[in-house]
C-alpha cells in the first residue's frame, strides 16, 4: 500500500463570486522510501497540494490518503495528529519560535505529543546531534545562522521521528553553499529510509531527488525521473 | 497538552512582557483588594458591635420600661402600681423561660472615701445579685453581692472601675476591697471592685499609651457604677426620701431580664407580658425592649456597607477583566505566526484554546494574589483611620472569595481570546508577517 494515495483531489477557493481551482482532481501516489520533488512556477498549485499533504488544510473534493487513512473529511484534531506523529514539515522561513533556545524549539512537537518533560529533552539533543547541531543549544534562533536555523528546524521535524519529510522550498532564503549543505542532509535522511518530499520551483534542485512531478494549472502535467 | 506545560509557557509570556501584564492586572489588584477590605470592614462592624452588645448583656437582656398606657386604658392608669419588686418576684416565680430578673432603684448622691476625700456625685444603684449576671459583669477584685447582702441588708458596695479609680487613685483594686465607701455620708465597705469595660480601640490606645479623645464610650456608665444591695438601698438611703414607699409598693427604676434560651425568646416574652399584665392590672404602662431591633438595624447597615463594597468590587473586577482580555486579544494578534508553528507541528485547537485560557487565568490570578498584598496594607491603612471599635477583621473566606472572583474575571475574559486564537487558520498564520 502506497504512503500517500491521493485521487481526484482538488482544492477550490472562493473569491467573491469567482471560483479558483488551485488543484484540480489530482491523482499521486508516493511509497514509503521515495524521494519526491514538486516543481511548478508560482502559482502553479504546488503550496495548496502541499498544505494539504501537509495536514495544514482540507480538500474540497477527492481522496488523501497518509499512512493509511483518509484524511480529506478528518477532523482537525485527527489533522494535528497526524502533523505531529507523521509528517516533519520544514519550511522555506525556518518558523522557529524565536523566544524559545534551540533545544525547546526542537521539542516544540513533543509537547503536543505528550512526553514526559525529561523525555523531551533527551530527545531533542539527540535530534540535534543527528543533523549536526551538538553545540549552540542554549542560544535562541535569531543568534543563529541561516544554516543553523534550518537544521534546527530539520531536527524539529525529525524528533517525532515521522514517516514524512515534507520540504517547502527548504534552500530559499539560503545562499548556495549552504542550501547543498542542507540538501546533503535531506539526501542522508532519504538514505536512511525517511520518505522525502520537496516542493521548489528550482530545477537544479528537484535534480537531486529521484522523481519529479510538474505541475502547472493546478494539474500535475508531467512526471519524470533525473 | 500537560496543564503544566501550558502554565510554565504562560508563565513564561507574562515575564516577557511584565510591564504590559501589571497594567492589565491593575483592575483585578483594584477590585481584589476592594473586595477583601470591604469584607473585613464589615466584618470589623459586625463582630465590633456584637462585642459590644454582648458585654452590655447581650441579646438575651430585655429591659421592662415605662410606656405611656393607651389611651383606651388612660383612665384606669391609676389602678397600675408600677413596676415594682412584685413584678419581679412574680416574674420570677411564674415565667419559666426567664432566668434571672434584676429590679434595680437609683439615687443620684454623694460618694466620698472614708474622711470624705474625693467626693463626687455618682449613681449609687440598689441592685439584686441577677445584677450581675444579666449585665455580665466582671470582678477585677473581691465579690459581688450575695443574696446574704440583700437579706441582711448589709452595708457593703461594689464599685466600677472608673469610680475606684477617682476615689483611690493609683491604687489596684486588690487593695481597695475593704476601705470604706462614704455614700451620701454613711460608711459603706467596698466589697467588689470590677473590671474595666471598654471599647477595642480604647483598648488599644491604652495600650499604646495614649490617650483616646475621640467617640463615644459605650461603657462609661458601665464603669461608673456603684452597686449596693437593693434592701440596703432602701433602708439606708431611699426610705428617709420618700417616707410612704414600702419596699413593695416602691417604684422600681429599672427592670431587666434575661431569658433563659433564645429558642424561647418570644415565649419567654409572652410569658412576662402576661404575668405583668395581672401585676399591672390590665393597665399597658410597660414596654418590653429587646436588642433585637438593635441587632437587625446593624444587620441591615453593615448588609448596605458589604453590598456598596461589593458593588465597588464587581465594577473594578469587570474593568480588569476587560482589561486582560484586551491584552490577551494584543497578544494573540502578536502570536499568531507562533500559533501557526505551533499548529504546525501538531498542537490541537484546544491545546491553543487553553494556552490562552490558563494565560489569562494565570494574570488574574497573580493580579489578584497582588490584590492580596495591596489589600493587607489598605486594611492596615484602614485600622488607624476607622472610625469606631470596629477594627477591620480579615478573614481567610474573604480572601478565598476574592481569589475564586479574580479567577473567574480571568476565564470568562480569557473565554473570547482563546477561541479566537483557536480558530486561526494555521496556513495563514504561517504566511502572517
Amino acid at each position: 500500500m502506497s504512503l500517500i494515495h491521493l485521487e481526484g483531489l482538488s482544492k477550490v477557493y472562493r473569491v467573491g463570486d469567482q471560483e479558483i481551482r488551485a488543484l484540480d482532481e489530482v491523482n499521486l501516489r508516493i511509497e514509503e522510501g521515495e524521494f519526491i520533488a514538486i516543481i511548478g512556477s508560482s502559482g502553479s498549485g504546488k503550496s495548496t497540494l502541499m498544505h494539504l499533504l501537509g495536514c495544514l488544510d482540507t480538500p474540497t473534493a477527492g481522496r488523501m490518503e497518509i499512512c493509511g487513512k483518509d484524511l480529506a473529511k478528518a477532523s482537525n484534531d485527527e489533522l494535528a495528529r497526524v502533523r505531529n506523529r507523521e509528517i516533519g514539515f520544514v519550511f522555506q522561513a525556518f518558523n522557529l519560535l524565536p523566544k524559545l533556545d534551540v533545544v525547546s524549539n526542537i521539542a516544540l512537537p513533543l509537547i503536543y505529543a505528550g512526553v514526559p518533560s525529561h523525555e523531551r529533552l533527551a530527545r531533542a539533543r539527540k535530534a540535534a546531534a543527528d543533523v549536526g547541531l551538538g553545540e549552540r543549544l542554549s542560544n535562541r534562533p535569531p543568534q543563529l545562522s541561516g544554516g543553523q536555523c534550518q537544521r534546527v528546524a530539520i531536527a524539529r521535524a525529525l524528533v517525532n521521528n515521522p514517516r514524512i519529510l515534507f520540504g517547502d522550498e527548504p534552500t530559499g532564503n539560503l545562499d548556495s553553499a549552504t542550501g547543498r549543505m542542507i540538501l546533503e542532509t535531506f539526501d542522508a535522511l532519504h538514505a536512511s529510509g525517511k520518505t522525502i518530499v520537496l516542493v521548489t520551483h528550482d530545477p537544479a534542485i528537484a535534480a537531486r531527488s529521484r522523481r519529479v512531478i510538474e505541475i502547472r494549472d493546478g494539474r500535475i502535467t508531467r512526471e519524470y525521473a533525473p | 497538552m500537560n496543564p503544566l506545560v501550558a502554565i510554565s509557557i504562560g508563565l513564561r509570556e507574562i515575564a516577557a512582557h511584565k510591564f504590559r501584564t501589571c497594567l492589565s492586572m491593575l483592575g483585578i489588584i483594584l477590585g481584589v483588594s476592594s473586595l477583601i477590605a470591604t469584607m473585613a470592614l464589615t466584618r470589623g462592624i459586625e463582630e465590633g458591635t456584637r462585642v459590644f452588645m454582648q458585654q452590655l448583656g447581650g441579646l438575651e437582656l430585655v429591659s421592662i420600661a415605662n410606656k405611656e398606657p393607651s389611651s383606651r386604658k388612660y383612665e384606669f392608669a391609676n389602678l397600675s402600681p408600677g413596676r415594682t419588686l412584685r413584678d419581679a418576684e412574680a416574674i420570677r416565680r411564674s415565667a419559666s423561660f426567664i432566668s434571672h430578673v434584676s429590679p434595680e432603684i437609683n439615687l443620684n448622691t454623694a460618694v466620698a472615701t472614708e474622711g470624705g476625700g474625693n467626693p463626687e456625685r455618682r449613681v449609687v444603684q440598689g441592685v439584686y445579685p441577677d445584677h450581675f449576671v444579666i449585665g455580665m459583669q466582671e470582678a477585677a477584685a473581691g465579690r459581688f453581692l450575695t443574696p446574704l447582702d440583700i437579706e441582711r441588708g448589709s452595708r457593703c458596695a461594689v464599685v466600677g472601675d472608673t469610680v475606684a479609680k477617682n476615689l483611690w487613685p493609683g491604687i489596684p483594686p486588690e487593695l481597695i476591697v475593704g476601705k470604706t465607701i462614704l455614700i451620701d455620708n454613711r460608711p459603706f465597705e467596698v466589697v467588689g471592685v470590677l473590671a474595666l469595660y471598654e471599647m477595642e480601640e480604647q483598648a488599644r490606645a491604652r495600650r499604646a499609651g495614649k490617650k483616646s479623645t475621640r467617640g463615644f464610650d459605650g461603657f462609661r456608665k458601665k464603669n461608673e457604677r456603684v452597686l449596693v444591695p437593693f434592701t440596703t438601698m432602701f433602708h439606708e438611703l431611699r426610705s428617709g426620701a420618700f417616707p410612704l414607699d414600702s419596699l413593695e409598693t416602691m417604684k422600681l427604676d429599672t427592670l431587666n431580664v434575661r431569658v433563659g434560651d433564645l429558642d424561647y425568646f418570644h415565649p419567654a416574652l409572652d410569658q412576662v407580658r402576661a404575668v405583668l399584665d395581672i401585676t399591672h392590672r390590665g393597665v399597658d404602662d410597660f414596654d418590653l425592649e429587646t436588642r433585637q431591633d438593635w441587632f437587625d438595624r446593624m444587620e441591615s447597615s453593615v448588609r448596605a456597607t458589604r453590598l456598596s463594597g461589593g458593588l465597588i468590587s464587581a465594577i473594578s473586577l469587570v474593568v480588569g477583566g476587560i482589561g486582560i482580555m484586551n491584552i490577551m486579544l494584543a497578544s494573540i494578534s502578536e502570536r499568531v505566526r507562533e500559533i501557526g508553528i505551533r499548529l504546525a507541528v501538531g498542537a490541537r485547537q484546544r491545546d491553543i484554546f487553553w494556552q490562552i485560557l490558563i494565560e489569562s487565568i494565570l494574570v488574574s490570578l497573580l493580579g489578584g494574589l497582588l490584590g492580596i498584598l495591596a489589600s493587607l496594607g489598605l486594611i492596615e491603612i484602614l485600622k488607624t483611620i476607622a472610625p469606631d471599635q470596629n477594627v477591620p477583621v480579615l478573614t481567610p473566606d474573604a480572601i478565598l472569595l476574592a481569589v475564586g472572583f479574580a479567577i473567574a474575571a480571568g476565564l470568562l475574559s480569557g473565554l473570547y481570546p482563546s477561541a479566537k486564537a483557536s480558530g486561526i487558520d494555521p496556513i495563514t498564520a504561517l504566511r502572517y508577517e
